[in-house]
C-alpha cells in the first residue's frame, strides 16, 4: 500500500487502524477495496478524518524516502533472476501483500509452501535445502546448518537493504557478520496471566510455581525456554552448559510439574479456554491471546528473561538463488519490513521500518520492550549436540517420568 | 428382515451418532464465528464462506488433497482386496506370514514410515517429493487397513460357492466376479471409505514427502497453528460434509444405496 | 499344495510386491541408520555399525511413556470395542434398506479435518466449555470440572478418532451372520445370551478382531492426540520417538527405539490374536 511520508503519516496510519477495526476488514480487504474502487473513493473516509493533509518535507535521514513507491534500494545492475522461487515456511508469517509485491516487480513465480514446526521442517530441508532456495530457520540453529554447509553464503552486493537493519543486529552471535542469514522477527519471551483469575500483578516468574493456580498454569513445549526459565529462576545463565545447574533446574521444573495443566505452544488456545489462567508464553502471542480473552497481560519476570529471534536464509542446493537474494533485499526493504510486522505482530530488526511500523504495535510492550528491559534479556544460543542431549534427555525424564 | 428393534438399542443407536457428530456440531456452529479465531464464540458472520471461496492456497490444497486421496482409495482398494482376500482364504505359514506382513506397516510409527520413504526416494532416486511419491507414501499406508476389513468380511466365506459356481460352468474369473465379489462388496466398500479418511487426513508422512508446491489441506491447517486456524477451516470441512451428505441423499433416492430387500 | 492355496497366494501377490517395494525396502533404510550413529553435524554416520542404540533403547526412563501408550491403546480399544459392537448390530439388524446410509454416515464427520474436531472436543470439555456450561447452568457442579488435558479428554479423543475404525469392519462381518444359525439355537432352547455368545459372537470374531487390530495398533502410535487434549502427564512413547528424531536430530538412535516399540507391539499383538483365535473360534478364521 502505497502513501506519501508525511508529518501526518502517523496520523494517517492511526486513522487506518481505527477504519479497519470499526469496520472489522482486513488489509487484504482493504486493499480489494481500493483496488476496485480507487485509493481516493477507498481511502476517502480516512483521509477525512485526518485534517488536511498536504505533503511536507521529510527530515533527513537515509531511511526517510520522500517517494510514493516502496522504497526498494534494489542493487545496481539488477541481475537477471530465475523465474520461480521455492519458500518454505509458517502459513502465514509473512505479510498479505509481500509476495504478490515481489512477484509483480521481478516477474518470479514464488511457491510458499509451509510446515508447522521447525524441527520437522529441518528434518525436510535435509542437508541442502530438500528442494527448497529459501527458508526461515530459528536464529539457534544457524550454527548447525552453516557447519554442516547446508546454507549457502549470502551475497551482499545483491542485498543494498541490509543497511536497514538496526546496529544491534549488524553481528549477531548466532552468525557473525550475518554471512549466511538474515534476521527475520523477533521476540520476548515472558508470562502471560488472566487479570480477573490472578489478581495480585505478578513481576516474578515465580508465579508460574504459585501452587493457588494449581492446574491452570501453562509451560511453553519447548526445552530449551523451561530450562532457560529455571536457570534464570535460579540466578544462571539462559543457555548453562554446567550439567549441575541443569541439574537443579530439572528439579525446579519437576517440582512444579503436578501444578502444570499442560505443556503447549499453542498459547492461543490454552490462553483463551479458561483452562490456563497464567503460563509461560512468547510476547508476540499476547496480541493473539487479547483477541479472544481481552483480560490477559503480560510481564517479562523481574528475574530476566530470554529473546529469540529467526531468520532468513538461502540453502546451499537453491536453483534460484538470484530470486532468492532478491528476496531477501525485497524483505529487508523498509516498507515491506513494516507491512510484515504490521500483519504478523511480530517484531523485526529494521530500524528504518520502524516509521512505518503500526503504533499500537511500537507501543506494545509485550511485543517491542523498552531498552531497559531488552538489555536484561539473554539470547538463547545454539547449545552444541553434547549439551542439547543433556538438556534433551533431563527434558524427557520432565516429561515422561510419569 | 428389519424386525422391530428392542428401543433401547434404538436409543443407543442414537446416542452413538449424536458423540459422532457433537463435534461436527461444534465445528460448523463455530464457521460462523466472527474471529480469526477457532476458540471463543464473539459473534455470527457468514464472512468466512466467501473469503474461502477467493482463498486460492486453500482451494488448491484441498484439490492436491482430493486428488491424492482418489488415488490413494483406488490403488490401495485393488491391492488391498486382493490381499484381504489371500489373506482369508490362506492357512498356516502362509497366512502367519502375510498377517504379520500386513501388520507391520500399521505398528510403524508415522514418523519412521514418513521419514524411511523420504530417505528411499532421496537416495535411490533423488527424489523430493511430489504428487507422486505422496501417492506411493499413501497407498502403502492404506493398504493394510483395506485388507484387514476385506478379510474381517471374506473370512470363512463358504468355499463351495464359488465351487458350485465353477461346477455349473463358470470361468475361475467369472466365479470371482459374480459370486466371490458381490459377497464381499461390503467389505471392499468399508476398506475404501476408512482409506480415504486415513488419506484426508494425513500429516507426518505427508509432510515429509510433499515436494515443492503440493502441499495439502492438512499441511495447510497445521501450518496455520502458529497464527490461527480460521473459520475458513471450518467452513470448508462444513463445505465438504454438507457436498457429501447431499450426494449421498441423492445417490439414495436414484436407488442406487438400497440394500436390496432380504428374503 | 492345493490349487486354492495357489490362487491364494496369486491373489496377494500384486499387493506383496507393493510393500515389498515401498515399504519392507525404505524400512531396511531405517534399520541401517538405526545401526549407525550421528556425527557431530547431526548427519546419520556409517562407519561403525553395531547395535549399541537397540541396548541404548532399553532406557527404562521411557517406561512410564510406553506404559502411558499401552494404557490409552488398550482403554481406546475396548471402549472402540464395545460401543461400536451394538451400534453394528443395529445397523446390520435393523437398518433395513438404509444400511448403507447408516454406514456411511458413520465415516462422514471423518471426512473433516482432524485438528478442527479436536479442536471442537477441546470447545466442549474446557472449563469454560460446553459440558461445564450445562453442569452449571443445570446446578449439578458450581466449579468448572477439570476435563480437559486429563487422562479422560485423551482417551475420550482416541476412542471418538479411532471408532470407525472399529465400526466399520465389526458392521461388515455382523452383516454376514446368518440369521438362521441364531434362530436355530433359540430354537435349540439357548437363551438370549447364550445365543450370542455361543453363536454370534464367534461367527463375527473375524470382525472383532479386524476392529482391534485396527484401533489398538494405530492408537499406540497416536502422539497428536495426547499432545492436544492431554496434559503435563499424558506424554506417550511416540512422542518421545517424534522429539528425538527431530529435536534431538538422533535419527539412528530414534529409529531403535521405533523399532523395538515395532518389535513390541507386534509380537504382542500376534500372540493376543492368535490366542483369541485358538480359545474363542477353536482355530481358523
Amino acid at each position: 500500500m502505497s502513501h506519501a511520508y508525511d508529518g501526518r503519516s502517523i496520523d494517517l496510519e492511526k486513522a487506518l487502524v481505527r477504519y479497519m477495526v470499526e469496520r472489522r476488514i482486513s488489509r487484504r480487504q482493504l486493499l480489494d477495496r481500493i483496488a476496485k474502487l480507487g485509493a481516493a473513493a477507498a481511502l476517502g473516509p480516512v483521509i477525512a478524518a485526518c485534517t488536511g493533509g498536504a505533503s511536507q518535507a521529510p527530515s533527513s535521514g537515509p531511511s526517510a524516502a520522500p517517494s510514493t513507491e516502496p522504497t526498494t534500494a534494489g542493487p545496481t545492475p539488477v541481475p537477471e533472476p530465475e523465474k520461480e522461487l521455492f519458500v518454505y515456511n509458517w502459513t502465514g508469517y509473512i505479510g498479505e501483500d509481500t509476495i504478490p509485491a515481489f512477484e509483480a516487480k521481478y516477474d518470479v513465480k514464488v511457491t510458499y509452501d509451509f510446515f508447522s514446526n521447525t524441527s520437522e521442517a529441518y528434518a525436510k530441508l535435509g542437508d541442502d535445502g530438500g528442494g527448497y532456495d529459501l527458508s526461515f530457520p530459528i536464529s539457534v540453529d544457524i550454527p548447525a546448518f552453516v557447519a554442516k554447509g547446508a546454507l549457502r553464503p549470502l551475497d551482499k552486493t545483491l542485498l543494498p537493504n541490509i543497511v536497514n537493519l538496526g546496529a544491534e543486529w549488524a553481528d549477531p552471535g548466532y552468525d557473525p557478520g550475518n554471512t549466511h542469514s538474515v534476521p527475520y522477527m523477533w521476540w520476548t519471551t515472558g508470562v502471560g496471566y488472566d487479570t480477573t483469575k490472578v489478581t495480585d500483578s505478578p513481576t516474578s516468574s515465580t508465579a508460574l510455581w504459585d501452587p493457588r493456580y494449581g492446574d491452570h498454569i501453562s509451560m511453553l513445549d519447548d526445552y530449551q525456554e523451561c530450562f532457560a526459565l529455571a536457570l534464570i529462576q535460579l540466578g544462571y545463565s539462559a543457555n548453562s552448559t554446567n550439567t549441575a545447574e541443569l541439574d537443579e533446574a530439572l528439579a525446579l521444573l519437576q517440582a512444579q510439574k503436578p501444578l502444570v495443566r499442560v505443556y503447549s505452544t499453542d498459547t492461543v488456545a490454552t490462553m483463551s479456554g479458561g483452562d490456563v489462567w497464567i503460563g509461560h508464553i512468547w510476547g508476540a502471542d499476547l496480541y493473539a491471546i487479547t483477541t479472544e480473552n481481552p483480560n490477559v497481560a503480560y510481564y517479562i519476570p523481574e528475574e530476566g528473561g530470554v529473546r529469540g529471534s529467526d531468520t532468513m536464509a538461502i540453502f546451499s542446493g537453491a536453483k534460484h538463488p538470484i530470486a532468492a537474494h532478491l528476496f531477501i533485499n525485497h524483505m529487508l526493504d523498509a516498507q515491506v519490513s513494516a507491512s510484515n510486522t504490521n500483519y504478523i505482530g511480530y517484531m523485526g530488526p529494521n530500524a528504518a521500518a520502524k516509521e512505518f511500523i503500526e503504533p499500537y504495535i511500537l507501543e506494545d510492550p509485550a511485543v517491542n520492550p523498552e531498552e531497559a528491559i531488552l538489555d536484561k534479556l539473554q539470547e538463547l544460543l545454539d547449545l552444541g549436540q553434547a549439551v542439547r542431549d543433556e538438556y534433551l534427555s533431563r527434558w524427557q525424564v520432565l516429561r515422561g517420568g510419569g | 428382515m428389519r424386525r422391530r428393534a428392542n428401543p433401547l438399542l434404538t436409543g443407543y443407536a442414537l446416542l452413538v451418532y449424536a458423540f459422532l457428530f457433537a463435534p461436527i456440531v461444534v465445528l460448523v456452529v463455530f464457521s460462523f464465528n466472527d474471529s480469526r479465531r477457532n476458540f471463543v464464540w464473539k459473534g455470527f458472520t457468514t464472512e468466512w464462506y466467501p473469503s474461502l471461496l477467493a482463498n486460492d492456497e486453500v482451494l488448491d490444497a484441498l484439490g492436491v488433497t482430493l486428488r491424492l486421496a482418489v488415488v490413494a482409495v483406488l490403488v490401495s482398494t485393488v491391492l488391498g482386496t486382493l490381499l484381504g482376500l489371500a489373506l482369508a482364504r490362506l492357512r498356516g505359514r502362509s497366512r502367519s506370514g502375510l498377517e504379520t506382513l500386513l501388520l507391520v506397516p500399521m505398528v510403524t510409527p508415522e514418523i519412521v514410515m514418513g521419514l524411511s520413504l523420504l530417505l528411499f526416494f532421496l537416495q535411490l532416486f533423488d527424489g523430493r517429493g511430489g504428487f507422486g511419491q505422496l501417492s506411493i507414501a499413501h497407498v502403502t499406508f492404506c493398504l493394510s487397513y483395506v485388507a484387514i476389513t476385506v478379510r474381517a468380511r471374506a473370512a470363512g466365506l463358504p468355499a463351495h460357492l464359488e465351487e458350485a459356481a465353477r461346477d455349473l460352468g463358470a470361468s475361475a474369473f467369472e466365479a470371482f466376479r459374480l459370486v466371490t465379489l458381490p459377497l464381499v462388496a461390503p467389505g471392499i466398500a468399508a476398506g475404501a471409505m476408512l482409506a480415504f479418511a486415513l488419506s484426508f487426513d494425513d500429516y507426518v508422512v505427508t509432510t515429509f514427502n510433499a515436494g515443492v508446491g503440493s502441499s495439502t489441506l492438512p499441511l495447510y491447517i497445521y501450518g496455520r497453528i502458529k497464527f490461527g486456524v480460521t473459520p475458513e477451516i471450518n467452513a470448508i470441512s462444513t463445505i465438504i460434509v454438507a457436498v457429501t451428505a447431499l450426494a449421498l441423499l441423492i445417490a439414495w433416492r436414484l436407488g442406487r444405496l438400497r440394500s436390496p430387500a432380504p428374503g | 499344495m492345493g490349487l486354492r492355496d495357489r490362487a491364494a497366494l496369486l491373489l496377494a501377490g500384486p499387493g506383496t510386491a507393493w510393500l515389498a517395494a515401498f515399504f519392507v525396502l525404505p524400512l531396511a533404510i531405517i534399520f541401517v541408520v538405526s545401526l549407525g550413529q550421528r556425527d557431530a553435524l547431526d548427519r546419520i554416520s556409517l562407519a561403525d555399525p553395531s547395535l549399541a542404540n537397540y541396548a541404548r533403547a532399553f532406557d527404562p526412563r521411557f517406561l512410564p511413556t510406553f506404559l502411558n501408550s499401552l494404557r490409552y491403546a488398550a482403554l481406546t480399544t475396548i471402549l472402540s470395542l464395545a460401543i461400536g459392537y451394538p451400534i453394528a448390530y443395529w445397523i446390520s439388524r435393523h437398518g433395513g434398506r438404509r444400511k448403507v446410509l447408516l454406514i456411511v454416515l458413520v465415516m462422514l464427520p471423518f471426512w473433516t479435518s482432524y485438528l478442527i474436531r479436536t479442536y471442537a472436543w477441546m470447545i466442549v470439555l474446557r472449563d469454560n466449555g460446553v459440558v461445564n456450561a450445562l453442569l452449571q447452568a443445570v446446578g449439578l457442579t458450581s466449579e468448572p470440572l477439570i476435563l480437559l488435558n486429563t487422562d479422560f479428554s485423551v482417551v475420550l479423543g482416541m476412542t471418538y478418532g479411532f471408532l470407525p475404525f472399529a465400526i466399520l469392519p465389526l458392521y461388515v462381518s455382523i452383516d454376514r451372520l446368518d440369521e438362521n444359525l441364531v434362530a436355530a439355537a433359540r430354537d435349540l432352547y439357548a437363551s438370549g445370551r447364550a445365543a450370542f455368545l455361543h453363536v454370534t459372537l464367534p461367527l463375527t470374531m473375524p470382525g472383532v478382531i479386524a476392529a482391534a487390530l485396527l484401533t489398538f495398533i494405530p492408537a499406540i502410535g497416536d502422539f497428536v492426540t495426547p499432545d492436544l487434549l492431554g496434559g503435563a502427564e499424558t506424554t506417550t512413547i511416540a512422542k518421545v520417538v517424534q522429539e528425538l528424531f527431530l529435536q534431538g536430530r538422533d535419527w539412528p538412535y530414534g529409529a531403535a527405539i521405533g523399532f523395538l516399540l515395532m518389535v513390541v507391539t507386534l509380537a504382542g499383538t500376534l500372540l493376543a490374536v492368535r490366542t483369541v483365535r485358538r480359545e474363542l473360534v477353536g482355530g481358523g478364521d
